[in-house]
């Protein structure tokens, strides 16, 4: 009890200079800060999570018959499991086209990019640099946004299906996908694919809701007043995170 | 916004110059791969040993994130094992599990038949 009536009684400056005994606070093991450290084991357990969905991608698909045939002449059925360069060949405005992974290579480089506006943003937080801190903030925020609306076309396309369909074991003729039925091939590749790239796609909003979050302290001057810009940083940490998620998503969804 | 007026910590005139080249580089790298990764896709018959350079391409990538852009890299040795070790454990389960699926196709194919 005593201890906190002390914390209380000491004045501004006293607050200012961390704590340096090494039970109160004074120690970092790592030599990282508290922030950083928990950001890291936070992210490592995601990475379980991650792991634990592409790893069930892996046991699902090798539980299920591969197609044999060549892959021109390569058709949608439940019986195998669809090659996703025939899957994913759309690209918004090229209707008819066949561009297989097209859209998903531009959505890879627009993730990647906005890594790298991530990185400017960070290290013009180690430099007090508000105005560089701003501009990378917001660009990093406008390529999330715009990989997040790719993905809703993505998944709108997914959902939707091709004009042919494909002729169900039933004997109707089915467009698109969904939880329960799917064109593509087992049902269970569309709910991987909604559970995987959704749970992405979530990770991929929340950051741009703490981007901007960030965005706004930093023009409030709040992380000035701090005297570090390291919430930009561990914010970088997770952005990172899922730029990463997604290299491993594009492998092993789309290319493999 | 009544934080405005606290200007008086870092003042204006002392802002260093930017040192962003190796950001520059490590995006160039990964950017490099990926389109390594998309043009191995199209020429590339599928099988095995295209999944395999796949594979160890994104290991390459997953690298120079974790390593330069997570700053992962310039950490103590402990942070750097207490993430990895984790990390290789899952690889582990990854692969037994994959393999576990090819059996139990197989036991269902048998099934069938």
């Amino acid at each position: 009890m005593s201890t906190i009536s002390t914390t209380q009684a000491l004045s501004d400056s006293a607050l200012d200079k961390p704590r340096t005994g090494t039970w109160d606070g004074g120690n970092e093991p790592f030599k990282a800060s508290y922030g950083k450290l928990m950001m890291w084991f936070f992210l490592l357990s995601d990475a379980f999570t991650f792991a634990a969905f592409l790893t069930t991608y892996g046991l699902i698909r090798h539980r299920h018959g591969v197609y044999e045939g060549t892959p021109e002449a390569f058709k949608f059925s439940t019986n195998y499991w669809p090659i996703p360069e025939k899957v994913f060949d759309a690209f918004p405005g090229l209707h008819g086209y066949h561009l297989p992974l097209g859209f998903v290579a531009l959505m890879t480089m627009i993730l990647i990019f906005s890594s790298v506006t991530m990185v400017l943003a960070v290290e013009a937080g180690h430099r007090f640099d508000k105005k560089d801190v701003q501009k990378w903030l917001l660009w990093t925020i406008l390529f999330g946004a715009t990989f997040l609306s790719c993905q809703a076309w993505e998944w709108t396309h997914f959902i939707t299906g091709t004009e042919k369909g494909t002729l169900m074991n039933d004997g109707t003729v089915f467009h698109g996908a969904n939880l329960a039925m799917n064109q593509y091939g087992p049902v269970l590749f569309a709910d991987l694919f909604f559970f995987i790239t959704g749970f992405h796609g979530t990770h991929v909003f929340s950051g741009v809701c703490l981007l901007v979050w960030a965005f706004i302290a930093t023009t409030n001057g709040t992380f000035e007043k701090r005297g570090h810009y390291e919430m930009v940083e561990k914010i970088g940490l997770y952005w990172h995170f899922v730029d990463l998620v997604w290299v491993f998503v594009f492998t092993f969804f789309y290319l493999v | 916004m009544a934080q405005h007026a606290t200007h008086d910590t870092v003042p204006t005139g002392e802002i260093p110059k930017p040192n962003t080249g190796w950001i520059w580089k490590t995006f160039w790298i990964i950017s490099a791969i990926t389109a390594l990764e998309f043009a191995i896709a199209y020429i590339m018959p599928a099988g095995t040993f295209r999944n395999s350079i796949f594979i160890i391409l994104t290991i390459f990538k997953a690298f120079f994130i974790v390593a330069e852009f997570m700053h992962l890299k310039h950490e103590t040795k402990g942070l750097i094992w207490s993430i990895l070790i984790p990390m290789a454990l899952l690889i582990w389960l990854l692969v037994a599990l994959i393999t576990e699926g090819s059996y139990i196709g197989e036991a269902v194919q048998n099934l069938i038949r």
